[in-house]
């Protein structure tokens, strides 16, 4: 009972930022309704999935201060899974993700344990490696198709909601939108859980943090397992809604750097920071992407920019955007 | 049988013998000082005691069991709480939420741990300051905090790790009657290390000295810092007259 109520108590949070995220609220709602191109309803799905993405790994990248480079390999478990079950056994979308995040929550427990040892720059490079190594085996494993991916069946009766094919974009929409708002709210009952408190309390000083009877390393372990619930169950999504998967689109590096790098631009440790970081880098990813991409020798530009925004994050405001809001109210709450 | 018993206890790093066989007790009532000048092994014994430094030899038994093998964050659970001589709490919390932290070994409901944390800020004096940061504090009431931290976890023993460092004697003295209070009012154990003589003499029942890793003394506080070799150890061979024989 308490942790429901704890994940519909906002009252931390000042009127000001709850009429905003009411408001963000409402249009995400009627987006479908609007106006729109193609290719903005696309952004937006975009910007839901990184928006979850974000919400995982703040768990541990931003409550617990563990910066984790590696969130792909569970984006790709979960995309396989799904992928996999559907291909060759027929199992719905609804089956298949429940069991794509227990197996990638299974596989962070074997990962997390020996790689929560490391500490600081030791275990953010140890997750990049991890996960590229998974990403190296899929590339060479039949069964899953290889390097070449797989492709999902197409059904024909559209819509699909048991296996999640949809002609229309917008039911993809309204599906991920209800899967955003059911992390957000787990993501505030989290942070205001047991755990959530003794992540911060670990964050900036582990003896302190031990000698208050936290287990340091099952808490990493655990907070790492919720990350990894997350990317996972967009992951899924993610094989449903693209119809084809590949270890290059699923598990890469790039990936793994931009789900961090939009919660830290957003503002690792914070409820909004994730959200907020996604609702920048997304269409800019989206729009410089495709406008770099048509300009002969432009592309990959995008990367140079992604670089500067790491730097300029680390040396302006270490708690992104919604640390720049916080220090302009005087106030750091709300986290 | 003591509370706390400290039976043989060495701790060496690399070839440095910083604790060497050091015995004692406490008990379920009592405040007992830990004092020695500096570099005597006080902090290490400590650390020792709470499970943040395996021991190299010997044995420690709490409430009747042997934590010897424990880590910190079990020695904590069975109720030995400590605190540090550099308190830093975390940034993201305010200074309730790390209250809170402490009471989270005990509960895992947030309105438990709250209402313990109110609990405790109000017996220390600091209630107004929950809903500040840590750092916007000055650091006599960055220390209670730290207490209330650690005190919000239940412990039946309180190791106090130098938390007169840095105070003024009005502070000093407002400290003291606090951790009367405490042992007091709600029946906790202490054991402190301490520069300030001042506190471990109104404070201590009993009195443990120890220099360069060994245990040279231990008895009341009035009768300790008449014997000689204590004197010896603080003021040093060259000060001490040949009648009190320690050559």
């Amino acid at each position: 009972m308490e942790a429901i109520r704890n994940a519909f108590d906002f009252s931390d949070f000042p009127r000001l930022d709850m009429t905003v995220a009411g408001a963000a609220l409402v249009f995400l709602l009627a987006f479908p309704a609007l106006p729109h191109s193609s290719f903005a309803m696309a952004t937006m799905i975009q910007f839901l999935m990184f928006s979850l993405y974000g919400m995982g790994w703040n768990t541990i990248g931003g409550y617990a201060g563990q910066v984790d480079l590696g969130k792909a390999q569970y984006v790709g478990i979960g995309a396989y899974t799904t992928a996999v079950m559907m291909v060759r056994w027929d199992v719905p979308f609804w089956v298949s993700m429940p069991v794509g995040m227990a197996l990638a929550v299974g596989w962070s427990f074997i990962i997390g344990y020996p790689l929560f040892k490391l500490k600081g720059h030791y275990f953010a490079i140890a997750t990049i490696a991890t996960s590229l190594v998974l990403k190296d085996l899929f590339e060479v494993w039949d069964f899953v198709g290889g390097a070449k991916g797989l492709e999902l069946p197409l059904r024909g009766n559209f819509p699909d909601f048991l296996y999640l094919q949809f002609r229309e974009d917008y039911y993809y929409f309204y599906i991920l939108l209800a899967m955003f708002l059911a992390g957000l709210l787990f993501i505030n009952g989290f942070r205001h859980s047991r755990l959530g408190y003794q992540l911060r309390a670990i964050k900036d000083n582990e003896d302190v943090a031990r000698s208050l009877g936290i287990n340091v390393h099952w808490c990493k372990i655990k907070a790492y397992a919720v990350a990894t619930a997350y990317v996972a169950m967009v992951g899924s999504f993610h094989a449903c809604y693209n119809f084809n998967i590949e270890p290059e689109d699923t598990m890469s590096l790039d990936l793994s750097v931009l789900i961090a790098m939009m919660a830290m631009l957003g503002g690792a440790g914070s409820l909004w920071g994730p959200i907020i970081g996604a609702s920048i880098l997304v269409p800019m990813r989206s729009y410089l992407g495709s406008w770099l991409g048509g300009q002969a020798g432009l592309a990959g530009l995008d990367l140079v920019i992604y670089g500067a925004i790491i730097m300029l994050i680390a040396a302006v405001q270490p708690r992104g955007v919604w640390g720049m809001v916080e220090a302009v109210r005087g106030r750091r709450r709300g986290v | 049988m003591a509370l706390l018993e400290v039976r043989e206890v060495s701790k060496d790093f690399g070839g440095l013998r910083a604790n060497d066989r050091i015995s004692f007790q406490v008990g379920a009532d009592e405040v007992v000082g830990l004092i020695g000048p500096n570099g005597a092994g006080k902090t290490t014994l400590f650390n020792c005691v709470a499970g943040y430094y395996p021991v190299s030899g010997g044995q420690v038994f709490f409430d009747g069991q042997d934590i010897t093998p424990l880590k910190d964050f079990q020695v904590c659970r069975l109720g030995l709480a400590r605190t540090f001589q550099i308190f830093q709490a975390s940034g993201d919390l305010s200074v309730a939420e790390n209250v809170m932290v402490g009471a989270f070994v005990r509960t895992g409901s947030r309105r438990k741990a709250r209402a313990k944390a109110e609990e405790w800020l109000e017996f220390l004096g600091i209630a107004d300051a929950g809903g500040l940061m840590l750092s916007e504090l000055p650091v006599a009431r960055q220390k209670r905090v730290a207490l209330a931290t650690a005190l919000a976890s239940d412990p039946k023993l309180l190791l106090l790790d130098e938390v007169a460092a840095g105070l003024n004697a009005a502070e000093v003295d407002g400290l003291v009657k606090l951790l009367t209070r405490i042992h007091r009012e709600k029946g906790l154990a202490l054991l402190l290390t301490e520069h300030v003589m001042e506190m471990v003499m109104a404070l201590s029942h009993r009195v443990v000295v120890l220099e360069s890793g060994r245990k040279i003394a231990e008895g009341e506080p009035a009768q300790v810092v008449k014997d000689p070799e204590v004197i010896r150890a603080y003021l040093g061979d060259h000060l001490v007259s040949g009648e009190n024989g320690h050559a």
